[in-house]
Parts: structure tokens; C-alpha cells; sequence
């Protein structure tokens, strides 16, 4: 069976979503209306993760059982595909008496960037930007550094403290205010870190997979993988692929062998970040499977960063787990690139790797 | 047994050693291992690369691990022109012990760590400051540039490496007088230790399972995952302790015999796994040494926290560090080590990890 296509319209509602970690429910809402009529079951657990099971295709089980693997037809392993739906952002933090809020982050931004940008804040979208001393104000040394986020104010052109909470209040998250677009292959938004993954997996679960299915949109990743260490424990699977969004390295400047992956490139293979070794198994399967239909793939860097599969692999008993990427320049920025490209040849790797994983994975 | 379990530990050691099993990729350990231990009780392995060996025995249930790998590191990006390659450090090594380390890929290929030590700071170097030279680069043969790109394209040569490749540190284990002198000592020599014993004590009083945990360098992954699937009454964590390391001060020292850990960061002994070990030494008439270190630790943690929490405790190879590549481990504090691990097996369980209650609600609790 062919892989299903990528639906490019969940990523870019996706995209302009709001929901930075604790605060993922119109993301969640989005995922579940757009794959409500495929799934079995849809549940959003205590943590708020949405968690769909859906169950293999009669025809993938009656194949196997004219395989003879079985009197009920061999099923497969029990796959957890998980991708999460929160992105970093920013908390207000307080209201100065002159109606100026003070932020903190919420994931790892990096502080550089914080300086100068739009945010939209709270359910309203309340316009805010991150406010700097004119240049006239600056001091040489002031010019040089970079302002830690706990000096950062945000400005929502209100007068007094009053003014602003008649329009925002503590504790509400705010984002970056960019709108997805792009021309050709390429695309322009926020969050691809992880909406790409959203994205992936809801364009997956389109068609029902050759192996049993639990599908996790997972939260508050950003801020430690608790979403999926939870969900883990509840679904307790026989192995498991997570679907990144990753950075990509290939930036102006960078020497060729330092830019890896490339965004266009293909999906982007985990072997070793700083929270898993990939099972070496799963990803053998995942490469015999790309070089079979021709998929192009590439390496991440090893020793960098960590997902939600580091968590999950952990779980329970020990799960084997992975993790498949799309190559984004400019993550956890106002806006990032990716290659819809790489979201399609995504969903045909894992899609085809389903179909593989229920041949060759030994189930207990 | 005691003469038994001291005779057979360089035979046991020395495989060890030399085995491939950096974190995460511990095959020749596990298969080391299953060759040493054969008859012993039966196998099987996990998905974290934990070998486990279910002993047997009545009683309950008395996890006994010593993790399996050593410090390696993995290619991070190669340079095709010079065939030179970044590496990042996988466990706890640091940069500057690993300087003209030969490391050995699991398919047999050796390269060596070389530094661009003018990026040392403070006598400290970040791993970026290291390359590994396979001789895989033009200046290895005579033809230059096209045999080396040749070399990096189809990978016929032998010598060429790609990202994610793991090579552990090519151990030459040698003897100094009493001290073993290796570099995979942490914690092979646990390892060994725990093999030998388990050859010797057959019948134990308790339900045991041996596990040679994989990833614990990394954060103890295969000690987190053992934990939860055995679910013990009691467990025993045997490891390598460099003396100076974390501020001890009990004056823990190498060739003053097995220690046993009191404190370690993110772990207290607990009173009962302690009392076992007490009466085990007493038993086996090995001296007992404390160990209590602020800012380094073991297993014993991971497995301490699992589920509702395991009476646990820490058994401390003492070693030595040379600020190289190389550990110092006594022979005697090795075969004590082990015949305490002997004594524990063997021991007629009282009080500790008995207890009626504990035990029904363990066992209903397991699928």
C-alpha cells in the first residue's frame, strides 16, 4: 500500500497556533478534529496529551495469516508514534506599575533572539514587543551584550498597571507572532519544532496502519518530556518512533562537514543525542527501509540535544525506541524553513518502516 | 569457595578488559559474559542491552548488578579531505585523559585520539579539541586525494569512518605487583567480580537475578529499566570507586578491601541491604571499608527509586586514577570483592528482604 500524503493544511494551522508547554489545547483541538473519523479510540490523558489507538487494516492481518504466522494472523508489534505539540514561548511573569510586563522563558529560547520581537500574548493574541532602550540611551558596553531575559520587559502600549490587565494577566504564554507562508518547496513559520511532527503523524494515522498503532501528541516536552514520560507508562509499547522537528545545520557559513543535516535533505535518523541511544535494531530497519524505496536520509549529529524518545525509552521495562526528523533551519526562533519535501519522504519512511517492522520484529 | 571465587578472577578479568562495550553498544561484553558464565543459570537480554541472568535460588527476590560499559566515544563528523574525524565522549571520561588513547571500532578498526592542545584552558579541553586518526586521509597513501575519496565514498577502506560510529578505548590490561593496571577497570572489575561469584555460589537463598546493566555511564538507562521489570525485595550494586573522587571522607583507600557506600550522591545505603552486607563480610571474614562521596554515584541510585522503592545497597571496588587513561585496582580488594558477593548468595536470609508482607505485595504486583 502506498504511504499517505502529507496534509500540508494540518501544518499550517498548526503552525499558527498557539501552544506554548501547559498550554497546548488549541493545538490538541486541531489534532483531534483532524483525526478523529480515522482513529479507534481518542482520549486526552491527565497531562493533556491526546492519545489515538488505532488497530492494523483486516487486510494487513489477513496477509499474515495466509503466511501462515498464526491462527489469528500475526499483527505486529504494538508501535507508539509520539510528537509534541507544545513550543517554546514566553510567561508573563509580572506587571510593572508603568503597564509593562515581565517575562520569563517557557523552553529554551535562546536570550539573543528575545530582543526586538512581536509576541502575541494570552487567549486574546494581545500584541507585545520585547522592548530595548533606544539607540540614542545605549551605552558602548550595553551595545555589546546580550540582555539576560530577566531585564527583558515586553511593552503592550499600555499606560499604567490597570491599563494592562484590562488585556493580559499573570501567567498567561505568549508567542511569536509569524504567520506560516512560503513559495516552491519551502515553508516560513513558528514552531515546526514540533508542528512538523504533529503534522507527520496526523497525516499517518489518514490510512490504517499495517501494525497496531498508539498515537501520542504529547505535551510539555520542552520543559523536561513529561507529556511522554507519562504517556509511556500508560501505553506501554513494543517499541517506539518519535517525529521531530530538528535543526538543521546547513547555515550560511557553517563548513560543509559541521552542516548536517540539511534541511531538503530527507529524514534526519538519530543515532545518540543527550537523552537516548537509538536502538540499533529500529534504525536498521529504518535505513534497509529508505534504501529499498529510494527514501533519502541523513544523520543528526550525534550528542545533541534530546526528545521525548529518551523518556520512552526508558519506560517501563525498557522500550527500543527512535527518532525521525525534519531538518528545520532557525528553530526556536520567530520563524523557521523546512522542505515539504522532507515532511512527505517522513511519513513514506515511517509508513513504510510500519509495514516492514510487522515482517521482521519479533513479538513476545 | 573463597580460594575458588580469588583463583578464577584473572581468567575472568582479562576477557572482560578487552571486550568491546562502550555505552549502548555493549555486545562483546554481554558475549563475553555468556561464555563465562555458561551453566550458570538462564539468559536473556533486554531492550536498554541489559544481560540478565536468572540464578535461581528460593527465597526473594535479590537483584545483584555491576554495569557492563566502559567509556567510548562516537564519530560526530568526518573531514573527507583529511580523513581526520570529531568525536564527541560517551560516559565519564574526560577530554584530556583520552589524549593518544587508541580506541577500537566494533568491526575490528582502530583509530587514535589526537588534540589541538593550544585549545587547552586552565589544563582543561572541551572534547571538540579532539580528532580521531584512522588513516583514512590522503597523507596514509601514496595516490593523495583520490584514493581518499575514494576512501570516505563507498567505504570499501578500511580505515573509513562515518558519523555515529562507536569505538571503545583499546584496553592493554597489565600487572603491577598487586594492582591490576587497565583502563576499562570501571567496571569491568565489578563485572568480573560479580561473574566469579555467581560461578562459585550455586545455591542461593534467595531468588536471584544478576544483571550486567548496559548505559550506565549515561545516566544509569539499564539500571532504570532492570529495576522496574524485576522488581526486587533487595538488591545489591557492585562498582568501581576512584578513590578521591567526590570528597570522600572516610578515608576509603585502595588495598583496605571491599567498600561498602553509605552515602552517594542521590543515594543513602539502606539500613537492611547494609545489614546484609555487614553479616556477609563478617561470613566471608573479608574487612569491610565505608564510602561516602558527595558528588559521585552508581546505579545504587536508580535502582533505590524504582517503582515504591528497593532496599539497596552500594559494594565499592576501591580504585586508583592516573589522570590518564589508566585505573589502579588492588587483586585482593577484586578477590574480596567477589568473595563477599559469594557470602551474600550464600547467606541464610534474616530480616532483610523477607518480610512477609513486602514480599506477597511484590509478587501480586508482577505481571
Amino acid at each position: 500500500m502506498s504511504a499517505p500524503r502529507f496534509r500540508e493544511d494540518l501544518l499550517e494551522a498548526l503552525s499558527n497556533a498557539p501552544g506554548v508547554s501547559g498550554g497546548e489545547s488549541e493545538v490538541r483541538s486541531i489534532v483531534a478534529q483532524a483525526v478523529r473519523d480515522q482513529v479507534d479510540t481518542l482520549e486526552v490523558d491527565a497531562m493533556g496529551s491526546l492519545v489515538a489507538r488505532i488497530a492494523p487494516t483486516s487486510a494487513a492481518s489477513a496477509g499474515a495469516r495466509a503466511n501462515g504466522s498464526g491462527p489469528r494472523g500475526r499483527r505486529g508489534p504494538h508501535v507508539m508514534l509520539c510528537a509534541h505539540m507544545d513550543e517554546v514561548g514566553i510567561m508573563v511573569h509580572g506587571i510593572e506599575k508603568d503597564g509593562r510586563l515581565r517575562i520569563r522563558r517557557v523552553g529554551g529560547i535562546d536570550p539573543r533572539i528575545l530582543v526586538g520581537q512581536v509576541f502575541r500574548i494570552g487567549p486574546k493574541g494581545v500584541a507585545g514587543v520585547s522592548g530595548v532602550l533606544p539607540a540614542h540611551l545605549l551605552t558602548k558596553e550595553d551595545e555589546e551584550k546580550v540582555i539576560p531575559y530577566e531585564d527583558l520587559y515586553l511593552d503592550i502600549g499600555a499606560a499604567t498597571r490597570e491599563e494592562a490587565m484590562k488585556q493580559v494577566a499573570v501567567g498567561e504564554y505568549g508567542v511569536f507572532d509569524t504567520v506560516y507562508e512560503g513559495w516552491g518547496r519551502v515553508r516560513k513559520g513558528k514552531a515546526f519544532d514540533d508542528r512538523i511532527g504533529c503534522a507527520v503523524l496526523a497525516s499517518l494515522v489518514q490510512q490504517r496502519p499495517p501494525v497496531p498503532v498508539t498515537a501520542v501528541w504529547s505535551v510539555q516536552e520542552e520543559i523536561g518530556l513529561r507529556g511522554a514520560t507519562a504517556a509511556a507508562r500508560r501505553v506501554t509499547p513494543d517499541l517506539a518512533i518519535v517525529l521531530e522537528g530538528t535543526a538543521a545545520g546547513d547555515a550560511p557559513g557553517a563548513a560543509d562537514e559541521e552542516s548536517a543535516p540539511h534541511m531538503g535533505g530527507g529524514p534526519t535518523i538519530t543515532i545518540q543525542d543527550r537523552s537516548l541511544m537509538a536502538d540499533a535494531k529500529l534504525n536498521g530497519v529504518l535505513t534497509r527501509v529508505a534504501a529499498r524505496r529510494k527514501i533519502p536520509t541523513q544523520w543528526k549529529r550525534p550528542g545533541i540535544g534530546g526528545t521525548d524518545a529518551g523518556k520512552i525509552a526508558l519506560s517501563g521495562s525498557g522500550v527500543p525506541a527512535a527518532v525521525v526528523s525534519v531538518a528545520c533551519r532557525y528553530i526556536h526562533a520567530p520563524a523557521a524553513y523546512l522542505d515539504l519535501r522532507d515532511a512527505q519522504r517522513s511519513v513514506d519512511l515511517v509508513w513504510h518502516a510500519l509495514e516492514a517492522l510487522r515482517k521482521e520484529w519479533p513479538v513476545s | 569457595m573463597s580460594s575458588a571465587t580469588a583463583a578464577s578472577l584473572p581468567s575472568t578479568l582479562a576477557p572482560l578488559l578487552t571486550a568491546y562495550g562502550p555505552p549502548g553498544r555493549e555486545a562483546g561484553v554481554r558475549q563475553a559474559l555468556r561464555r563465562l558464565l555458561r551453566g550458570a543459570g538462564s539468559f536473556s537480554e533486554d531492550a536498554t542491552g541489559n544481560l540478565h541472568l536468572h540464578a535461581g535460588g528460593g527465597g526473594a527476590r535479590l537483584l545483584v548488578t555491576a554495569h557492563m560499559d566502559a567509556p567510548g566515544v562516537i564519530v560526530t563528523k568526518v573531514d573527507p579531505a583529511s580523513g581526520l574525524a570529531r568525536l564527541g565522549i560517551l560516559g565519564g571520561r574526560r577530554a584530556v585523559e583520552l589524549i593518544g588513547a587508541t580506541v577500537r571500532f566494533e568491526d575490528g578498526r582502530l583509530a587514535i585520539v589526537t588534540a589541538d592542545r593550544s585549545a587547552a584552558k586552565d589544563g582543561e579541553l572541551d572534547a571538540d579539541a579532539l580528532s580521531l586518526e584512522s588513516g583514512a586521509g590522503k597523507h596514509s597513501s601514496r595516490k593523495g586525494r583520490s584514493s581518499a575519496r575514494r576512501a570516505t565514498g563507498n567505504g570499501a577502506h578500511g580505515t573509513h569512518l562515518e558519523v555515529g560510529d562507536v569505538a571503545a578505548l583499546e584496553d592493554r590490561p597489565s600487572r603491577l605487583g598487586d594492582l591490576w593496571c587497565a583502563a576499562n577497570l570501571d567496571n569491568r572489575a565489578g563485572c568480573a567480580a560479580l561473574a566469579a561469584a555467581l560461578r562459585s555460589a550455586r545455591r542461593s537463598r534467595f531468588d536471584v537475578t544478576a544483571v550486567f546493566t548496559a548505559q550506565s555511564d549515561l545516566g544509569s538507562r539499564g539500571a532504570t529499566t532492570a529495576a522496574y521489570g524485576i522488581e526486587p525485595e533487595i538488591a545489591i550494586v557492585v562498582d568501581v570507586a576512584h578513590v578521591g573522587d567526590g570528597k570522600e571522607t572516610s578515608g576509603f583507600a585502595v588495598g583496605k578491601g571491599p567498600g561498602v557506600a553509605l552515602k552517594e550522591s542521590g543515594f543513602l545505603a539502606h539500613p537492611e541491604a547494609l545489614e546484609l552486607v555487614r553479616r556477609a563480610a563478617r561470613a566471608a571474614g573479608t574487612p569491610l571499608q565505608y564510602l561516602i562521596r558527595e558528588n559521585e554515584g552508581s546505579d545504587a541510585r536508580a535502582i533505590r527509586m524504582s517503582r515504591t522503592g528497593v532496599p539497596t545497597a552500594m559494594i565499592a571496588i576501591p580504585a586508583r586514577r592516573s589522570g590518564g587513561l589508566w585505573s589502579l585496582v588492588h587483586a585482593d580488594d577484586l578477590a574480596q570483592v567477589s568473595q563477599l558477593i559469594s557470602a551474600i548468595l550464600t547467606l541464610a536470609p534474616k530480616g532483610a528482604g523477607t518480610k512477609t508482607r513486602r514480599s506477597r505485595r511484590g509478587k501480586g504486583g508482577r505481571r
